[in-house]
């Protein structure tokens, strides 16, 4: 058997580039016309300009490129599903494999910071507008760090302890290390964002605000209605990976540990396990391998911990006396399908669901997730919401996007109000 | 916001908002390109070489070396000057001093007689020019009259600069040919001529690859081939070198002087500039990349500039010119011994491989751990830093003095890319 990966919980996985090896992999690039990278990016980072900044020996304006039109232009270097987005887009991969598009990224973001450049600044002349962001998520963030670059007067509010939302109280830091978050937020706070936190906000919070954004993300346990499903050990995904996370007093991350899902967020419960000491952890989902949304080189990670994977089985019910020990499995096409696992806890990362959004009126779906257009727009004039609260859950850079894209309605709302 | 620095000069009187020109050739052909090039941020154009001669060219016309992988190490060309009627670029020229104020454009010109050098002269003078390029220089032309060979000919060079400079004040910068020993000769016989300056190098006469299918050179035209122009980043340390040489000359060290040959990054320009051009001119790196790569010339230079503490280009244009000395000058009395690190060390043994064959056998080699050390036969020539694959793996070590040499403090480089 291939060796088994031991990391530490903290660790980073991947080895970034040096001076050297950045230089080999932008000669790679094809330089395109007109580049399909860059449009595959919804964030609009721009690859094709910054990788080419690269391989002309400027690496400052690479990096000036990316924390400009991304403000989590470290995180998503990291965490990004490249190979659905630039790296898919690529035109390399019509002769070999696409140019590591997000690893580049990550070099000339350590840059920035090794070479202490401050890419970022506000206006001197300060805009009258305020603006309320709910939320320290990767939504808020972008939205807050464009109207701040405006001149506008922001002020974010949240509901935990620290600002990121997944990306502080979700992701595993051997994919995303906290100081790399640490440093994309603090590019936001150098420019003159405030912060409040411990804060759940209520109606009454946004009253001296002209425009408020919505960037609360989902975070609603998704828990299906079986058997055992009280028990102690029983946990959501989200629940799972911010005790992990935030070193949760009395928190045990197991020692037989079942991740029920396909996705990234399973995967990154079950490395949580795995690095936290369990013994045995597999995933389990009902689906196939193909038909799993996570990202396969994620999988594979997940593998060389030794991590398992079954897949054609959905969860039936859980037993156990006072707390989990088993839990029972059934086929999910394949109707003779039975299967029992012995666990100790086990995890669903099944998806996460809207809370209500009770603090503003505005229209919400039948899943509570709020109605918004993909300029943020919602069905109050000046209220504005982007990111997971509004797709229902995608990716970081997209809430970026959205961020971005509801801080421009902001600021033409603001205009047009005479807010200057 | 995206840095922006000055960076503005002044060369033969004339305000350049960059020292980023297009040079003569394909890339400065017409209205729309050039039009093209100074809205990507060029600041300049040597418009592409115009005669009275109309060039009737061959196909295809160009070659390139490689190494390893690495396509345009070097690009060969047989292009002559222009192919399009004499009053059509200066048409276009006009078109482009009328619509494009703030930028320079300047008419390069090649005459085969003094006559057509005088024709040439008047009718930039009629432009109203701001100033002239004379190409002496182009290795390729299908007449000795014209071209390098006039270009290595000092009594020509300095006729026809007369010839120029007889029927116009406007300024008249000679392209050199690279195609010579001594610059400085034809240089200076321009300068005598009544030239303002010179530019270089133009392209280096070359034969990049046999074909072995027609044996012949590259590219086959019909079977054969002929001798013509190497460019492109291959021909940077030439140039380089022949701009020391110009510029620390008495004569034309006193005149400004244009750089080019194989930029394609600022940091190339900036080399240039540390010699002391006071612009440069680019052609391969376009043929290659495209007039974009001007982006990241402002760019980078503009950040370069604000890391040093530079206001303007002056302040470091010719910096590194009086640190190039005579061989016999260099201070021989200690080595830098290389130092290995055996963390980063991957055991690949290129040093040791290297140190054996090329040098002075001065590296062992542990053949269980698969490291290098030094031994006591290094003479500090650092072809092992050279050629180690990692990076800062082998760095300049300790100093060791020749016997009874005077120990003193020395200058010392410590990064290497
Ligand atoms: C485990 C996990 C792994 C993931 N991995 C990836 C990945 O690898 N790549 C990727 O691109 N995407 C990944 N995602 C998805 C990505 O994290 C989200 O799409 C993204 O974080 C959405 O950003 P957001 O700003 O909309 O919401 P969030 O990140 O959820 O932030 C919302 C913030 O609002 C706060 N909040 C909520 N309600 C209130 C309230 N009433 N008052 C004040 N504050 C409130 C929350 O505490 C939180 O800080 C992952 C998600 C999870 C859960
Ligand atoms: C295809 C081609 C055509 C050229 N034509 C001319 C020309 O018409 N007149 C001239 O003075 N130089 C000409 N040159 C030389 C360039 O202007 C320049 O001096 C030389 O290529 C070195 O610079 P580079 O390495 O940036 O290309 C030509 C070069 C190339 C590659
Ligand atoms: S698509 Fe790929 S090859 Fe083309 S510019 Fe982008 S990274 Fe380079
Ligand atoms: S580059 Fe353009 S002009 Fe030249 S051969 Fe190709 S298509 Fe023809
Ligand atoms: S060349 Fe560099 S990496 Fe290779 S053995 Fe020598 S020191 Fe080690």
């Amino acid at each position: 058997m291939s060796k088994v990966v031991k990391a530490e919980y903290t660790a980073e996985a991947v080895a970034g580039f040096n001076a050297r090896t950045a230089i080999e992999e932008a000669a790679r690039c094809l330089l395109c016309h007109d580049a399909p990278c860059s449009k595959g990016c919804p964030a609009g980072t721009n690859p094709a300009k910054f990788i080419r900044s690269i391989r002309f020996r400027n690496v400052r304006g690479a990096a000036e490129t990316i924390r400009e039109n991304n403000i989590l232009g470290g995180t998503c270097a990291r965490v990004c599903p490249y190979d659905n987005l630039c790296e898919e887009a690529c035109s390399r991969c019509g002769i070999d494999r696409p140019i590591e598009i997000g690893k580049l990224q990550r070099y000339a973001i350590e840059q920035e910071e090794a070479l202490g450049m401050k890419i970022l600044s506000v206006p001197a002349e300060k805009k009258a507008g305020k603006v309320a962001c709910v939320g320290a998520g990767p939504a808020s963030l972008a939205a807050a760090a464009e109207l701040a670059k405006a001149g506008y007067d922001v002020t974010i509010l949240e509901r935990e302890a620290k600002a990121g939302g997944v990306l502080t109280y979700g992701i595993v830091p051997s994919r995303l290390p906290q100081a790399v978050v640490d440093a994309d937020i603090a590019k936001v706070e150098e420019l003159g964002v405030k912060f409040v936190f411990n804060t759940t906000v209520k109606a009454e919070d946004l009253a001296d605000y002209d425009a408020v954004f919505v960037g609360i993300g989902l975070w609603g346990p998704n828990l299906p209605g079986i058997d055992g499903i009280d028990l102690p050990g029983v946990y959501a995904a989200v629940d799972y990976l911010k005790a992990a996370r935030s070193g949760a007093e009395g928190f045990n991350a197991g020692n037989r540990v079942l991740v029920v899902g396909g996705g990234d967020v399973a995967v990154d419960c079950a490395v949580t396990a795995k690095l936290q000491g369990a013994e045995d952890v597999k995933i389990v989902y009902r689906r196939t391998i193909e038909e799993a949304p996570g990202n396969l080189n994620e999988f594979q990670y997940a593998l060389s911990l030794g991590i398992g994977m079954t897949t054609g089985m959905a969860p039936d019910s859980i037993v156990g006396d006072g707390k989990v020990e088993a839990v029972n499995f059934k086929g999910f096409r394949d109707e003779a399908a039975k299967l029992t696992l012995s666990a100790d806890t086990i995890v669903f990362a099944t998806g996460q669901k809207a809370e209500a959004a009770d603090f503003v009126a505005v229209d919400v779906t039948d899943k509570k997730t709020i109605v918004a257009d993909e300029n943020g727009v919602t069905s109050v004039d000046n209220i504005f919401s982007a990111g997971d609260i509004v797709n229902g859950g995608k990716t970081v850079v997209e809430a970026v996007a959205g961020g971005k894209a509801a801080a421009a309605s902001i600021i033409a709302y603001l205009e047009k109000k005479g807010v200057k | 916001m995206a840095i922006k620095k000055d960076l503005s000069v002044t060369y033969h009187g004339k305000e350049f908002m960059n020292p980023f020109c297009l040079s003569s050739s394909p890339v400065g052909s017409n209205y729309d390109m050039v039009s093209k090039c100074y809205e990507t941020g060029w600041g300049g154009c040597f418009y592409k070489t115009v005669g009275i001669f109309i060039a009737d060219e061959c196909s295809p016309r160009f070659d390139q070396t490689n190494k390893e992988g690495l396509p345009w190490l070097g690009f060969k060309n047989m292009e002559q000057i222009s192919d399009k009627p004499t009053e059509l670029n200066f048409e276009y020229m006009y078109k482009l001093m009328r619509d494009y104020p703030d930028h320079v454009t300047i008419p390069t010109i090649m005459g085969s007689s003094e006559e057509e050098w005088k024709q040439l002269a008047k009718m930039c003078d009629e432009l109203g020019a701001p100033m002239i390029e004379g190409n002496f220089s182009c290795p390729q032309m299908t007449s000795s009259a014209m071209g390098s060979d006039v270009g290595t000919n000092p009594e020509l060079v300095k006729s026809y600069c007369e010839a120029v400079t007889s029927v116009t004040k406007i300024p008249f910068i000679a392209k050199m040919t690279p195609n010579i020993t001594t610059m400085e000769i034809p240089a200076r016989a321009a300068l005598a001529g009544g030239a303002a300056g010179v530019s270089t190098i133009n392209t280096i006469k070359s034969i990049t690859n046999i074909d072995f299918e027609n044996m012949t050179a590259m590219p086959v035209v019909d079977g054969k081939s002929s001798i013509s122009g190497y460019s492109g980043a291959a021909v940077k340390p030439i140039a380089l070198r022949f701009i020391t040489n110009l510029l620390q000359d008495e004569v034309i060290g006193k005149t400004e002087v244009s750089g080019i040959g194989g930029i394609e990054t600022w940091r190339d320009a900036a080399e240039f500039l540390a010699l002391g051009c006071k612009n440069v001119q680019v052609t391969t790196a376009i043929m290659q990349y495209g007039y974009r790569i001007v982006e990241d010339m402002i760019s980078g230079m503009s950040h370069f500039m604000d890391e040093r503490g530079y206001n303007k280009l002056d302040e470091f244009i010719g910096c590194a010119l009086g640190n190039i000395v005579p061989a016999e000058d260099l201070n021989r009395d200690f080595k830098i011994l290389p130092q290995f690190s055996d963390d980063k060390c991957v055991g690949c043994g290129r040093c040791y491989v290297s140190c054996y064959d090329a040098a002075h056998q001065a590296i062992d080699w542990d053949a269980d751990k698969r490291r290098p050390s030094l031994n006591d036969k290094c003479v500090g020539c650092h072809l092992c830093l050279n050629v180690c694959p990692v990076k800062d793996c082998i760095t300049p070590g300790e100093i060791v003095w020749k016997e009874g040499r005077q120990q003193k403090e020395i200058a010392l480089k410590h990064k290497y890319d």
